[in-house]
């Protein structure tokens, strides 16, 4: 078995000793020995975990870690055990971006319902490994994993002494509880997710536990992505079976009460009962690992959380953290009640919802209001998809003229459109990885980005679509008007909307007639699903990581829709009646050959090599014609609170506001 | 009298089934189904959607079924166990979801109702009796303001200049620290602290239009052979008036009383938006966008019904306040 010694393992451990908490290094922690991180007097306790020391020690004895004022109460009223048992043996030492910081506070945010959960489960749902400031992983409940040689083969290494936030020990029994009742119950998981599957024909992993912190998942393929899959888990991967057994019925000592406890919640079905008790935002007793614990359900017009006791991480200075004690989420319908109150200075810290729009509404009030509009780079990206599969022929032909393509971008004149519409807020760009992205490709970004009409007119002519008699241009050989439709979601008055209408001018100049229609959402799902559309303008975002989330770049994301019948095909083959073969030269084939040699390479540099490969592809042929990105976010951040720094990338793959450890943002102390 | 409304109930019948049938129809028509729009919000959302989870949802939730059985399992479950269905977004049964607010939704309604009323009739009927004098001017001039402002712009106006004027915590009805709080004596003075807003736009629009409804009727009657009549016998102005005209120009108050039910519901919707209210408009209005269709269809028969049943309201209590009306 190769070890594959993870970058950032260096840099932790280099961490742990410049926080003067260092012993031997991460891997020998991992194996079981004392952790670097616990004194000598208290080695026993660490060799053998569990209530034995809380009974010997004087409640005097110093503890090796600091915990909050609120759970101090508890402890010294006797109601909770002291910190240095709830915390696993090797806590995870959380990376501050500013400072140490101090404890207690609410931080208030909005939401806009159940459907809108991830406000609150972005900071909740923590998996084996999490980014750090360079977007490498680095571990988080696992303390270290090692993959073999063709990364078909995971071993994770978990912390001793984990405990859920009801006290219960964390091992791996939660994994094969999981495994065993969740996913191989075909009741409950009908479908296994892509996430735990390989190859084509999806086969399941295997679940190897070799002792209580150990276990192996072994996949029929490589799958050297995997450790991307397990950043965010919700309800995957690990379950607190000692009390989810209760709602199982093969493990429920009850069968009977169990039907009628899911009749009287109104289910049809013991599954669908498990489903919803399974969820920690609508079941408030279920255990969790995760920094802070519901204290109601998600449907309340207030949802409120407060600290989980038992949570595994610490910062470098031994404080158990979160250091925040609640967070409240707040229900709004509309983003004017929203608005106001962040200019009230009601929300203390937020990305979610903070539309770019009321930028300077924000900015005027920052003063009143007491807070501070920070910025990160948003992974979106304005942008054309021409259907390239279009049922239209003549202008199927049209689009995949790459003179076609190369001519509607040289047509824009980004910078003033930059200025018309965004305030110049964002920044001339092909859809392409952000600069803060390790898959960055200049070549890409900058691909004839340039405004030159006179060009794109030659290229235009060159293809063989000539002028008409009212100046726009024709179809060879016809008098048909090359026209097409844009559909989107962008509804009137937006700044999506403005950007399209000002496209299709610059088309007009060239003597291309475009007109946008906006769709209400399900009438646009319904249009690309049967691959009814000529042209949509979705934007294109995902480009923080585009290695984790490459469906754009491939055209298999057919809501982005530049090739939607080919990415049906490579999707679900001919199952799908509007799937459709690509031509056997076709340069898509070329992408889709590139992504499957990714897909199995173990080694990160050699990947991003072949990633550019796609990207040159897509420097050289435009699939998608991107007008401007790098688009500002917003974050909403109260004066006073701190740990989290402007600059950085807001994407879903990277949890929004939450890349930088929400664990460790903190109010000032007055 | 008892026939007629005996007869009225038996009508209401079949009415109500072709409305359900027809609401079940409605919720359908739009392309995909909750699933397709739940896929769309964790494609947003940059999940990764599976297309055979999604096929597992589907079969979780019978919605690959043929129309008729989804039909048949929802009114049957209304009808035979109280079993509204459960809302696909909520995950919470749907009865829950809308006694909850209904409480709410209504004190809010009604309060604004009565208000409006208590407002528009002493004013209909001065306007009227003095009609053309300054005052009716003024009057006038308001009420068309009245109208043509919509709810939602005032109640964007208000909101804004309570939180930057008064300092106001808007949006809602309550503050943070009594959102979850059992009612007590301090939540009731909170409510009352934050419903003023909801109610004076609720009722800023709706007294306008009463006041210029009294009025007009009110002219109306006001020339009538029955009116010179009891003038001349030499009845007193302000009973005359009292009694017999405005008493029929109250007839709309009565007819319209049967809309104002369901408008219970979701008369308030594009309010309550603005103002973030936990009220059962707005989420009537995120059932029909998310196609939430157990949720979304009890609430337009529960709308339904309500207005079938306010119409029947109406027409009693207009045949007891109007004797000209007969019961046949």
């Amino acid at each position: 078995m190769k070890k594959i010694v993870k970058r950032g393992q260096v840099s932790r451990r280099e961490f742990m000793r410049l926080s003067a908490l260092a012993g031997a290094g991460a891997f020998v922690a991992a194996c079981g020995g004392a952790g670097p991180a616990a004194p000598a007097e208290e080695a026993p306790a660490a060799a053998a975990p569990a209530e034995a020391p809380a009974a010997d020690a004087p409640a005097a004895a110093p503890s090796t870690y600091n915990e909050a004022p609120m759970l101090a109460d508890l402890v010294s009223a006797g109601s909770l055990p002291p910190v240095d048992e709830r915390l696993p043996s090797t806590p995870m030492v959380m990376p501050v971006a500013e400072m140490t910081g101090s404890y207690g506070g609410t931080f208030r945010r909005g939401f806009k319902g159940v459907s809108d959960r991830w406000g609150p489960t972005k900071m909740q749902d923590r998996g084996m490994a999490w980014y750090d400031q360079d977007l490498n992983m680095q571990p988080r409940i696992a303390e270290s994993w090692e993959i073999n040689e063709d990364a078909s083969s995971w071993t994770f290494h978990m912390r001793e002494g984990m405990k859920w936030s009801d006290g219960t020990p964390f091992t791996t029994e939660s994994i094969q509880w999981w495994y065993d009742n969740e996913l191989k119950n075909e009741t409950l998981t009908p479908a296994p997710s892509s996430s735990w599957t390989t190859g084509a024909d999806a086969t399941l992993m295997e679940l190897e536990v070799a002792d209580d912190y150990t276990f192996t998942l072994k996949f029929s393929d490589p799958n050297p992505l995997f450790i991307y899959k397990v950043g965010r888990l919700t309800n995957a991967l690990y379950e607190p079976g000692h009390y989810m057994a209760q709602f199982h019925m093969d493990l429920t000592d009850d069968q009977a009460a169990l039907e009628a406890a899911s009749k009287e919640a109104g289910f049809e079905s013991w599954d669908q009962y498990y489903t919803d008790r399974n969820n920690w935002y609508l079941n408030p007793e279920k255990p969790s690992v995760g920094p802070w614990l519901a204290k109601n359900e998600l449907s309340n017009e207030l949802f409120l959380m407060e600290r989980n006791p038992y949570f595994f991480a610490v910062d470098a200075d031994g404080n158990q953290l979160p250091y925040v004690d609640n967070v409240e989420h707040r229900l709004f319908e509309t983003p004017d009640v929203f608005n106001l109150w962040i200019i009230n200075g009601e929300i203390d810290f937020q990305n979610r919802h903070v539309g770019l729009d009321s930028f300077t509404l924000f900015k005027e009030n920052e003063e009143q209001g007491d807070y501070q509009v920070m910025i990160g780079s948003s992974a979106g990206h304005v942008a054309i998809q021409m259907n390239l599969t279009t049922k239209n022929e003549p202008l199927r032909e049209f689009f995949n003229n790459r003179d076609v393509r190369v001519a509607l971008s040289l047509a824009v004149d980004r910078e003033a459109m930059n200025e018309l519409i965004y305030d110049g807020l964002l920044t001339p760009r092909q859809y392409s990885p952000l600069s803060k992205s390790p898959q960055f490709y200049e070549k890409l970004s900058n691909a004839y980005i340039e405004y030159d009409v006179d060009q794109a007119n030659s290229l235009l002519d060159g293809a063989g679509y000539e002028r008409g008699a009212d100046g726009i241009r024709v179809f060879p050989g016809t008098s048909d008007p090359v026209s097409f439709v844009i559909e989107g979601t962008d509804q009137p008055g937006t700044q999506g909307e403005q950007a399209v209408l000002q496209v299709i001018k610059y088309y007009e100049d060239v003597g291309v007639k475009a007109s946008y229609k906006g769709f209400e959402r399900s009438l646009y799902e319904e249009h690309w699903g049967a691959n009814e559309i000529e042209a949509a303008w979705w934007g294109g975002d995902r480009t923080v990581l585009p290695i984790v989330a490459p469906w754009i770049f491939l055209g298999t994301m057919i809501d982005r829709p530049w090739a939607d019948a080919w990415g049906k095909w490579r999707n679900s083959g001919d199952s799908d009646p509007n799937a459709e073969e690509p031509p056997a030269d076709h340069w898509i084939r070329d992408i889709w050959a590139v992504w499957d040699q990714i897909e199995v390479e173990p080694d990160s540099d050699k990947r991003n090599e072949l990633f550019t490969q796609i990207l040159d592809i897509w420097a050289e042929e435009l699939p998608m014609v991107g007008y401007l990105g790098e688009s500002p976010a917003l974050i909403i951040v109260k004066n006073g609170v701190h740990n989290y720094l402007p600059g950085f990338p807001i994407d879903d793959t990277t949890g929004d506001e939450h890349l930088l450890n929400t664990e460790t943002y903190f109010w000032e102390s007055a | 009298m008892a026939i007629f409304i005996l007869r009225r109930v038996l009508y209401m019948i079949p009415t109500l089934i072709v409305i359900s049938f027809l609401s079940f129809v409605i919720i359908q028509a739009p392309p995909g189904d909750f699933l397709t729009s739940y896929a769309a919000q964790l494609r947003a959302q940059g999940d990764e959607v599976d297309e055979a989870r999604l096929e597992a949802l589907r079969v979780r939730y019978g919605l690959g079924e043929p129309f008729y059985k989804q039909y048949w399992k929802w009114i049957s479950g209304i009808l035979l166990r109280n079993d509204w269905g459960q809302s696909m977004e909520w995950q919470k049964p749907v009865k829950d979801l809308i006694w909850e607010r209904l409480a709410l939704t209504a004190a809010l309604s009604l309060s604004s109702l009565f208000v409006s009323w208590f407002i528009a009739i002493p004013i209909g009927v001065y306007s009227a009796t003095h009609q053309y004098s300054w005052l009716d001017y003024l009057m006038t001039f308001f009420s068309f303001v009245g109208l043509g402002t919509p709810g939602f712009l005032l109640a964007l106006i208000i909101m804004y200049l309570a939180q930057s004027q008064l300092g106001m915590n808007v949006g809602g009805l309550f503050s943070n620290e009594y959102m979850l709080a059992p009612w007590s004596l301090a939540k009731f003075v909170d409510m009352l602290k934050h419903i003023w807003i909801p109610m004076v736009i609720l009722a800023f629009g709706s007294t306008a239009g009463n006041i210029r409804i009294t009025r007009a009727n009110l002219l109306d009657e006001l020339n009538k052979p029955y009116v010179e009549t009891a003038r001349a016998k030499g009845l007193r102005e302000n009973r005359l008036i009292w009694k017999y005209p405005v008493r029929v120009a109250l007839n709309p108050f009565f007819s319209t009383v049967g809309w104002s039910l369901a408008s219970l519901i979701s008369g308030t919707t594009l309010v309550a938006l603005v103002l973030s209210l936990q009220t059962t408009g707005p989420m009537l209005l995120r059932a029909l966008t998310s196609q939430d269709m157990y949720l979304a269809g009890s609430f337009i028969l529960l709308l339904s019904t309500l207005t079938v049943v306010g119409t029947l309201i109406s027409d009693i209590a207009l045949a007891i306040a109007d004797p000209r009306i007969r019961v046949n």
